[in-house]
């Protein structure tokens, strides 16, 4: 009867604490983080002093959305903790990592209902569907509010947050892709381990050279889940105008650099076959592929492996070279109010210095883009960076700020290029199917 | 005395059916956010030009159905979406009802296959589908490197274009066959032992048994199975997510894939369009249980 007693008294317990914590989640989350910005508060009290006591204004807590899950995104919460640490304007910033799939899930409907974050870290391909649904706040105004001057950066890098001539977000980093090649393979293969090629002729007979089926090593990875601009501009072609929603992929240029790439993938096999890009990531950092066009989020996991490699500008064609540019921004969701955005602002400020941009480019290999910045011998002495800036000239814009981008990349580009390295196709069949495709998604 | 017992049971009644609508409120609670809310406002949703943004929201009327009734790569995820279900269904109930013969006995060697066998179910589909997509991967995987060392070249089971489908098909009944399995161990072990004593002396083999006897007399369970898993089967999505993405080519990319595809992944984020798919997949659904249910009911009666 006692032990029925004390079961039933345990029980009722539990099932009270159960459903506390069940409905009360929402409190008891606020209160802890309530309490960590105290936390956060006393520790930069005691670690300066000075800076608790100018800081005059209210406590302002931000909310931040961003989708650095890779080791980058550690290197982004040291410099956010940092910052949380030292600023002057009693800023908390309360950062929120997430992959991108579920950020384009979420963010939307939050931004519908009120319930967005203050401060948003994505690619600028996102930008443009944003702001042709008003999403986000329109912040022209952030050089002359903060002072900041917009002649410091190369204007290729901030016009990309620029959509009709109003500005969104204010630049993050900046990148191309490069040609990685692995100098160890290119040894062995008999090449020279410092000349990477730099046509596509050359880059098709080197990645025929370092190709070798029973070793499992392949000269060129070409991953099908990807779209291939470098290639397709390089021999004058191009896949459409965003400016007047005009289909250009129906070339006598495409079809030879469609043909090019099915020649070496499917007769000369020098990819793997059906690999995603993150298959193809592992199998560079295994040193299982000796050439690869991508970021510069390679970097770092190649220089964990200890691969011997080497960055150089994507290959020319008959039209020279060129390499597809993207980056990220910072971005203020609309409906956020007056004062977290001028707090938002502070840390845009705050991320514009050259301190943080040289932080950020050092350990992240990532290209510097502030004049005065270029200008620092540390920066002039470092070896990636330096065959970075060389390779980051050729940038250029692919459907940047045009609303239809993504759309045109997952309906028409990608197919195509599948299609196309997979052998599934003819280059001729491939091309016209996608060009119908691309009318479909322009005609909308 | 008995007067006032009777008003209490009067009483009593009626109070107790209150606190019986009281238990089964949170299920309705949930059932109506999730699923009643849901349903209907994709019915609405469906009509509308509506993006995840939710401005300037507009009606269309059938427009949506007509896009999708034109769009290729619908025609593409129903067929692949039936390839699937026509495939799976048969070989998970198939492997659950074969494998029911030997483990239907109530001993401890029984009892622990039957537990392995119901593991795969318990754990999540993404989990699954990470493993099997490692243990398959032509480069890093263990079963290629197994073929290859008895002189099997390279197969690529989830990335070449023909293989990828029939892989998920098989990698999901290895998954979900211990489910089925248990329920009809359970029938099996329903089924009176007398019908099988009086078979043995008139003769009847194993085969003969299992056809004339178990069959029939737990094909209530297994119309149940057959129901159940064909609703899910249509509805497949976390396998195919996990491991191909819909690809290589699409081959794998089933309705519910494409729903997604459309609401959350590509801009614009055309949630009526997405939705008007999820009408469609609704409908195909429902009819094709109201068939499965009459045609597999009464053969059973």
């Amino acid at each position: 009867m006692k032990v029925k007693r004390v079961t039933a008294g345990v029980l009722a317990a539990l099932f009270a604490a159960m459903s506390v914590t069940g409905c009360g989640s929402s409190d008891a989350q606020t209160s802890t983080e309530g309490a960590s910005a105290e936390e956060t508060g006393t520790e930069a009290a005691e670690t300066d002093t000075a800076a608790a006591e100018s800081s005059e204004g209210e406590p302002v807590t931000l909310q931040f959305w961003n989708v650095f899950t890779g080791s980058d995104g550690d290197i982004l919460r040291t410099i956010v903790d940092n910052y949380n640490k030292t600023n002057t304007d009693n800023i908390t910033i309360e950062m929120d990592i997430m992959p991108n799939d579920t950020l384009q899930q979420k963010l939307p409907a939050a931004i519908a209902t009120q319930t967005a974050p203050d401060l948003v870290l994505f690619g600028v391909e996102n930008l443009a569907p944003y702001v042709s649904n008003d999403s986000l706040e329109d912040i022209s105004d952030f050089w002359d509010v903060t002072g900041v001057d917009k002649d410091n950066f190369l204007e290729n890098v901030t016009e990309l947050s620029y959509v009709d001539g109003k500005l969104y977000g204010t630049p993050m980093q900046y990148n191309v892709s490069y040609l990685y090649w692995n100098k160890d393979l290119f040894e062995a293969a008999g090449l020279d381990p410092d000349t990477p090629p730099a046509t596509m002729d050359e880059l098709a007979e080197y990645a025929e050279k370092l190709t070798d089926p029973s070793k499992n090593q392949y000269g060129l990875a070409m991953p099908t889940n990807a779209t291939y601009m470098q290639f397709l501009w390089a021999n004058g072609g191009d896949a459409d105008d965003p400016d007047t929603n005009t289909n250009l992929l129906d070339s006598e240029e495409n079809l030879k650099t469609l043909e090019w790439m099915q020649d070496l993938a499917v007769n000369k096999k020098v990819t793997p076959a059906n690999v995603t890009g993150s298959d193809a990531d592992a199998m560079l950092q295994a040193g299982q592929i000796a050439m690869y066009m991508s970021g510069p989020w390679q970097i770092n996991g190649l220089r964990e492996q200890g691969i011997n490699f080497g960055i150089a500008p994507c290959v020319a064609g008959s039209a020279g070279s060129f390499s597809p540019a993207g980056g990220c921004s910072y971005v203020i969701p609309k409906g956020t109010d007056e004062v977290k955005k001028q707090a938002a602002y502070k840390f845009m400020q705050y991320w514009l210095t050259d301190e943080v941009l040289k932080e950020w480019s050092q350990k992240n290999g990532f290209p510097v883009w502030s004049k005065s910045l270029a200008q620092d011998a540390e920066i002039q002495n470092d070896e990636v960076l330096n065959s970075i800036s060389k390779a980051t000239e050729i940038g250029r814009a692919y459907n940047l700020g045009y609303s239809l981008a993504s759309q045109i990349d997952n309906d028409v580009m990608i197919p195509m290029f599948e299609n196309v390295l997979t052998g599934a196709k003819s280059p001729e069949d491939a091309l016209k199917e996608a060009s119908a495709a691309m009318d479909n998604v322009l005609a909308q | 005395m008995s007067k006032t017992s009777i008003q209490k049971k009067k009483k009593y009644k009626p109070q107790q059916q209150k606190s019986a609508y009281l238990f089964i409120l949170p299920s309705m609670l949930i059932l109506t956010v999730f699923i009643f809310i849901p349903l209907f406002a994709s019915l609405v949703i469906s009509l509308l030009d509506m993006n995840i943004f939710m401005k300037d929201i507009s009606f269309v009327g059938l427009l949506n159905f007509v896009r999708a009734f034109q769009d290729s790569r619908v025609h593409n995820a129903t067929l692949n979406t039936f390839y699937f279900a026509v495939l799976e269904v048969p070989l998970q109930v198939g492997i659950a009802l074969l494998l029911s013969i030997y483990v239907a006995k109530d001993n401890k060697y029984t009892r622990a296959l039957r537990s392995v066998y119901y593991l795969p179910f318990v754990c999540s589909m993404t989990a699954v589908g990470i493993v099997w997509s490692m243990l398959l991967d032509p480069n890093l995987g263990m079963l290629p490197y197994l073929l290859r060392c008895i002189g099997i070249e390279s197969i690529s089971f989830l990335k070449d274009p023909n293989l990828a489908m029939p892989t998920i098909i098989v990698v999901s009944a290895w998954k979900g066959f211990g489910y089925t399995l248990t329920l009809i161990t359970a029938a099996v072990l329903n089924v009176p032992s007398s019908l099988y004593e009086a078979a043995e002396m008139d003769g009847a083999n194993t085969w003969q048994k299992f056809i004339h006897i178990t069959i029939p007399g737990i094909w209530p369970t297994v119309s149940f199975c057959i129901v159940t898993t064909t609703i899910s089967a249509l509805q497949m999505f976390d396998q195919a997510y996990v491991m191909t993405q819909g690809g290589p080519l699409n081959r794998t990319e089933t309705l519910v894939q494409y729903i997604y595809d459309r609401g959350f992944q590509t801009a614009p984020y055309d949630l009526g369009y997405a939705s008007a798919i999820s009408v469609y997949l609704f409908a195909i659904i429902a009819v094709i249980t109201f068939i499965l249910r009459r045609f597999i009911l009464e053969k059973g009666e």
